[in-house]
């Protein structure tokens, strides 16, 4: 009895954690990251091609009911020592298990950093000595190209990446052609991966097809099973379900919303409040955007008449909410949001939004 | 590479408005005495890393802080990340990022600030750009992408708010290219592409119907980078770089080999099979997407260029060449530069899609006899 109490926790870790091991993996880049179960991040490196999952479940909770930092931009800026426009903020992601709160950062010289927000200051997570496993992202259309000099041709930059039961996902683009390349990759990583292109039928015409490239996306549930809602350039926000989306197959998905011209998601997350479930969608020419998914599940048909009126959205009715250029966005604390703001007078924040929005 | 530089030793005297006569006398009188009874930090530094004498009556320790900032600021300011090792006689600072040229930085030790920067060097190569594609100076209107060759990597932050499309009154055109938060950068950051915006390109896409077509047709363009673009180690290139270019019909015919000609090489030479596209072929997609193969299928070594402003492949072979028939195959994501590919229009109507064919095998036979 002691002796099966005593097993069950290392059986519990070790089944997603078995291949773990500590050292360098050898990030060169962080253009996207998500948390999956048990604390572990994975991280989307298109530099080095490969999906990096990393355990930061020894990471002490650190107490963010207060978090808020300003001129983020120039906080970074003075650790790393450099200007302001060597630095990128890539992505920020919340830990659901303890609400730490992750950023990654790229600088001019090719490095790059993970911070951890403690206390609303940041410090560096080491990258080199750490507990993970990785994934080769392989070319899906040919072997990895190399011109008569060596040199790898191929870009394949990740757009977005996301767990769900067992898989990682991830959307991006390539410099060759203008795709939306999606791969499923299985979790413990095996050597398979699945490839499929998923396009849409555009609510702007119906009578052209696109092969837009998805820019943020969130694995959900609708009516009970399991679906993708992807945001694209130019705004389409179109529903596949995940048991259509076939390997190796263009799969074609159902325009639900149109997001208004000149327009581009920038993060996507599903937050629950109150029995009710709410999308969030932070774009780069549009205030953040509230959609409830009673009315997503109830919208039945597809967007296949154009659009008339200018920069009008279509479709499923959504909210703006009053936070404009956010940057970042995540879930944070179960029932609320986090996000980064560029505001009017010039200040980047990361803050709390207020959950007020997110109740009947 | 890293030039060390012994900084001038320096006092900061922080004298503030003092009304009181007494008082002022002692400032100074106390002053006086903390400058001779202290030692003087000297200091050496390059781009990694930073030396001071360690000073026995000084317990604090070593900060570098990102500016010039004054005593009185330093509470505000976190400072610069990095490793710190104390050696016999000295500290040794490292930054996580190495030091910038140009960038002024400030050294705290104990009570003692200090202010140094480290100059860009005379013989410093700056950045610029190199080639540029398409080269050809009549585009077509629905024109899809550019690839921009730098001598040097690049600082890949916010990258595409530096490239700027501007018609012939000099106007900036608004959202023309695809502004990516992670930028298209290949060829060890020296390659950058960059896609006009597709919405716009694409015909009855809501901002082609809003904003039409970025380029429109007969008129005159330049490609400009800014020259505040920067490389990686942060310093700017030192002009804008600037390309212009005529537009003329868009291009809405399929990319077909079955009309291309080729020129077949001599027995026995290493001369180049020449293959003329009658139009500009996309540089990036056309890249590795060639092969010769003899009749057994064998891959014939040898280098593939592009010519005429990319309309022409060239290929030389390797070892000369031998009697018999060969294969020219192409990859059918070959595009043109408008996005249309061996297989299909970048923006065809749906009832023609041909998602649901198989893909065809694009080939030239020539023989050598």
């Amino acid at each position: 009895m002691i002796l099966s109490f005593l097993e069950n926790p290392i059986l519990a870790n070790s089944s997603l954690k078995a291949d773990f091991k500590t050292g360098d993996p050898g990030i060169t880049s962080i253009n996207s990251m998500t948390f999956g179960p048990e604390g572990i991040l994975f991280i989307g490196d298109s530099k080095s091609a490969q999906i990096v999952a990393i355990d930061l479940s020894t990471h002490p909770k650190v107490d963010n009911s207060a978090v808020k930092i300003d001129f983020l931009d120039k906080l970074i800026a003075d650790m790393l020592g450099s200007a302001i426009d060597q630095i990128q903020i890539t992505d920020m992601v919340v830990n659901p298990e303890n609400n730490n709160i992750y950023l990654s950062v790229h600088h001019s010289s090719g490095n790059v950093i993970l911070f951890r927000v403690e206390h609303n200051t940041l410090k560096k997570v080491s990258l080199d000595n750490i507990s993970h496993t990785k994934t080769s992202l392989i070319d899906p259309v040919n072997k990895e190209a190399k011109d008569k000099r060596g040199r790898k041709l191929r870009k394949w930059a990740v757009a977005d990446i996301k767990y769900t039961s067992g898989k990682v996902l991830l959307s991006g683009l390539s410099n060759k052609e203008f795709a939306s390349t999606f791969r499923s990759v299985d979790f413990p990583f095996t050597d398979k991966q699945d490839y499929g292109s998923l396009e849409i039928y555009h609510a702007a015409h119906g009578q052209y097809e696109t092969h837009a490239p998805i820019k943020a996306f969130i694995p959900t549930k609708i009516k009970g099973s399991s679906h993708i809602i992807a945001g694209y350039t130019c705004t389409p926000l179109v529903i596949f379900p995940m048991n259509n989306i076939k390997p190796g197959e263009h799969n074609k998905g159902r325009t639900v919303a149109e997001l208004g011209s000149g327009n581009s998601p920038v993060d996507m997350v599903e937050i629950k409040n109150g029995g009710q479930r709410y999308l969030l969608i932070a774009n780069n020419n549009r205030p953040l955007m509230k959609m409830e998914f009673t009315d997503l599940e109830s919208y039945n048909g597809s967007l296949t008449t154009p659009v008339v009126k200018k920069g009008a959205a279509e479709g499923v009715s959504y909210v703006n909410l009053p936070y404009v250029n956010v940057q970042q966005l995540d879930k944070f604390g179960g029932t609320g949001f986090l996000i980064v703001q560029r505001e009017s007078s010039g200040n980047l924040t990361l803050k709390k939004g207020n959950s007020w929005w997110l109740e009947k | 590479m890293a030039r060390e530089i012994i900084a001038p030793i320096r006092f900061i005297l922080l004298v503030s408005k003092v009304k009181n006569p007494i008082l002022f006398v002692l400032i100074i009188f106390f002053t006086v005495l903390e400058i001779y009874s202290q030692t003087s930090p000297e200091f050496t530094f390059n781009k990694e890393y930073i030396t001071v004498k360690k000073d026995v009556k000084t317990s604090g320790n070593l900060y570098i802080y990102r500016g010039e900032i004054s005593k009185d600021e330093l509470s505000n300011v976190n400072p610069v990340l990095g490793k710190l090792i104390e050696e016999k006689t000295s500290l040794r600072f490292t930054p996580l990022i190495p030091f910038g040229w140009n960038q002024k930085y400030t050294l705290v030790y104990g009570d003692t600030v200090e202010y140094f920067s480290l100059d860009i060097p005379e013989e410093y190569k700056y950045l610029s750009v190199t080639s540029i594609y398409p080269s050809a100076k009549t585009l077509p209107s629905n024109l899809l992408k550019w690839y921009i060759h730098f001598s040097h990597p690049i600082n890949e932050t916010h990258i595409y708010d530096y490239i700027r499309f501007v018609n012939a009154t000099g106007d900036t055109l608004p959202r023309a290219a695809l502004s990516l938060e992670n930028a298209l950068i290949s060829d060890h950051g020296k390659l950058l592409t960059v896609w006009i915006e597709p919405g716009r390109q694409k015909r009855d896409l809501i901002p082609n119907r809003q904003l039409g077509p970025v380029f429109k047709n007969e008129n005159a363009y330049k490609l400009v980078v800014l020259k505040k673009l920067k490389d990686k180690n942060g310093i700017s290139m030192q002009d804008n770089f600037t390309h212009s270019f005529q537009i003329t019909n868009d291009d809405r015919v399929k990319l077909d080999v079955n009309l291309w000609k080729i020129q077949s090489p001599k027995v026995n030479s290493k001369s180049h099979v020449l293959i003329s596209c009658h139009e500009s072929l996309d540089y990036g997609s056309t890249q590795n997407s060639v092969i010769v193969v003899n009749v057994k299928g064998e891959k014939i070594d040898g280098n593939w260029q592009l010519i005429n402003h990319e309309s022409t492949l060239s290929f030389t072979p390797l070892y000369p060449w031998k009697k018999g028939s060969y294969n020219v195959l192409f990859d059918n994501h070959i595009e043109d530069l408008a996005g249309n590919n061996l297989d299909r229009l970048f923006d065809s109507e749906i009832t023609d899609t041909i998602s649901h064919h198989l893909p065809k095998t694009h080939k030239i036979k020539f023989s050598i006899k």
